[in-house]
């Protein structure tokens, strides 16, 4: 039972920073259209970044992260005005390729300036583990998830009152209409993909201060696909919602299925979703089935 | 515009075949000449010819499923191991011969693929993209995990390929066995894209509600855009299990699946010599960089350490950016470009 627990804890608070990065990729895809495979990437340059801030640099907490927070910021910028402006209105084939020949691309980047497979970040949150009934949880966990809310409520406070938070949801529902009204839309574009690479870094700090950067935070990257999947790419809500499933399905599924299969199911899990997700509702929990004409 | 000046069609035959003038076939034989006699005069190449004539095999699938019918697919890595496995548990554990376990290699890649393309029917653009990436990990989870018969982690040997008495163990021996069917491969992709098949397709890529209106009947069409790219995958894979004998999951990572978007990006989408020329592109670059990053950072030792690594990607990356950005047409288009000019030359307006 205390097994359990710990499970669900866990998974939860893996499940919230999933859905954070997630949150990335939507606002992305809703007001510009482009699906950005590099999500992997993004997160993994900005957990090395931080390493470089943190470790390498040997800077306090209080002026690396939000050095690397000014880092994601400019990153996302430079993406959307160097790479994803010349290509406005190319068809989706084009636009998922150049998000993987950028994530290609980071990929190299890393690489070259940090040859290392495995380091671990500082120890941001206190370490002492949390006893939750009869569970024992470690708090990164819990802070993790807790940051998290905090961003999400952030968020949703900027679409509802913002200016330009309510421009952009406006750019999602009708591109032309809202050039017809004088917003600039490609300022819309590079703010989300800004957000998008704000919340990549926070997630990749996250995760990787629970546990180390590897290689493996691009396959994180890939496995937050299966939360969109899930709670169908153009919702917001859905993410939120579908983010925790996963990390559940995850650690649930890892924890009681690894001795009847194979070992690493972990990893295969979310993936499996997506198969499952495809076949039955393609379009997700809360997705909105487009309509299409010729 | 494809063909010189002057060029009449007096029958329908004419009008359809594919080389059309004298000097089309007088180059078409210099450059099976040319493909043919390369062991005597660049000996030195044929391990890099091999690999480029097995990804030329793999990606001509992926251009047939992504370049004519539309579907994007970037688990292509995935396919090519289910062929690579399949032909070496074949031929090591039911002693099967060769060309025959190459047949299956290919039918049963073909059979996963439609598997995992099943989806598309509903689904498309990164819905595809997505769930082939789950695709692509599903099939190297099991067969790392399946260790009875792949071998699991430690991968497993494979027997040389051999037809009849030929055993193909040396590498100008399998430079020949690679080099006619990527011809034979070549030649059906060219072929099958003027088909009613391949017309259907086309229809399917540029619209499909409109394709499926004038009667195409989806559901088979993508399917078999599906079979048929991940045949060419199969037959791929098992080529590469019985040239290089030992295989492992090592040898299809996903980058490899990205790389071949890359690849037919680079050299053109929906042509058949676009694949050709991108394949060549990009693994000569692959040469290039693992033959000049050592030398370089002997020379500036200042350079950062993760420089030979990092590098590759770096510029593969960095080349797909660019010409989506800059020649979303590819190579292929560059050339067309370039064959109309010297048509024209000097008088070109």
């Amino acid at each position: 039972m205390a097994e359990l627990l710990q499970f669900t804890v866990t998974g939860l608070a893996l499940g919230m920073v999933y859905a954070l990065i997630a949150l990335g990729f939507v606002v992305v895809w809703k007001s510009s259209g482009v699906a950005n495979l590099a999500l992997g990437q993004l997160v993994l340059i900005s957990a090395w970044f931080t390493y470089g801030m943190l470790t390498q640099a040997n800077l306090p907490v209080w002026i690396g992260i939000p050095l690397v927070v000014a880092f994601a910021l400019f990153l996302g910028w430079v993406i959307e005005r160097v790479i994803l402006r010349p290509l406005i209105a190319q068809p989706i084939l084009s636009l998922i390729t150049v998000t993987l020949g950028l994530g290609y691309f980071i990929q190299g980047l890393v690489g070259i300036i940090w040859p290392l497979s495995l380091a671990p970040l500082p120890k941001l949150f206190p370490q002492t583990p949390v006893h939750i009934g009869t569970a024992v949880v470690s708090q990164e966990y819990l802070w993790a998830a807790v940051i998290s809310l905090i961003l999400f409520g952030l968020l949703s406070l900027y679409f509802r009152y913002n200016r330009m938070g309510i421009a952009m949801r406006a750019a999602a529902d009708d591109q032309e209409a809202v050039q017809a009204c004088g917003i600039p839309v490609t300022k819309i574009f590079s703010r989300s993909w800004m957000f998008a690479c704000v919340l990549a870094a926070v997630g990749g700090i996250l995760i990787s201060s629970i546990g180390n950067i590897t290689v493996g935070l691009t396959q994180t990257g890939l496995q937050v696909f299966s939360v969109m999947i899930l709670g169908g790419l153009d919702s917001l809500p859905g993410a939120i919602i579908a983010g925790p499933i996963i990390g559940l399905s995850e650690t649930i599924g890892a924890g009681y299925l690894t001795p009847l299969t194979w070992p690493g199911i972990r990893e295969v899990i979310p993936f499996i979703i997506i198969i499952i997700v495809m076949f039955i509702r393609p379009y997700g929990l809360f997705g909105e089935e487009r309509i299409e004409r010729i | 515009m494809d063909l010189p000046t002057g060029t009449r069609n007096y029958t329908y035959a004419e009008d359809m075949a594919i080389f059309r003038t004298k000097t089309h076939w007088i180059l078409l034989g210099v450059l099976f000449v040319l493909l043919f006699a390369m062991p005597a005069y660049w000996g030195d190449w044929l391990s890099v010819a091999n690999r480029i004539g097995i990804t030329i095999i793999a990606v001509m699938g992926l251009n047939i499923l992504t370049g004519y019918c539309g579907q994007l697919s970037i688990g292509h890595a995935g396919f090519i191991a289910v062929g690579a496995y399949t032909s070496a548990v074949l031929t090591q554990r039911f002693d099967m011969p060769f060309l025959g376990a190459v047949i299956c290699a290919g039918i049963s890649a073909g059979v996963v693929g439609i598997l995992f393309g099943v989806p598309s029917l509903r689904v498309k653009g990164f819905y595809l993209a997505i769930s082939t990436i789950a695709a692509q990990f599903i099939i190297l989870w099991v067969i790392q995990h399946w260790t009875a018969v792949t071998g699991g982690f430690s991968g497993m040997d494979v027997k040389a390929a051999s037809i009849g008495p030929i055993v193909f163990r040396s590498q100008v021996s399998q430079y020949y066995l690679i080099l006619v069917i990527t011809i034979i491969a070549v030649y059906f992709a060219k072929n099958l894209s003027r088909t009613k098949v391949g017309r259907a397709f086309i229809a399917v890529r540029d619209n499909d509600l409109a394709a499926e209106v004038m009667g195409i009947n989806l559901f088979r069409y993508k399917l078999i855009a599906f079979f048929i790219g991940c045949f060419f995958a199969g037959i791929a894979g098992s080529l590469l299990a019985h040239t290089s004998l030992s295989i492992s999951t090592d040898y299809f990572p996903l980058t490899d699946s990205i790389l071949f978007i890359g690849m037919i990006i680079i050299g053109g989408m929906g042509t058949i010599l676009g694949p050709i020329l991108g394949v060549v592109f990009i693994r000569l670059i692959d040469m290039l960089v693992t033959e000049l990053s050592p030398a370089l950072q002997s020379t500036f030792p200042n350079l950062p350490p993760g420089f030979t690594s990092g590098i590759a990607p770096l510029l593969f990356g960095l080349a797909i950016i660019l010409f989506i950005i800059f020649e979303p047409r590819g190579l292929a288009h560059r050339w067309q470009l370039f064959k109309a000019s010297y048509r024209l030359w000097p008088f070109s307006y």
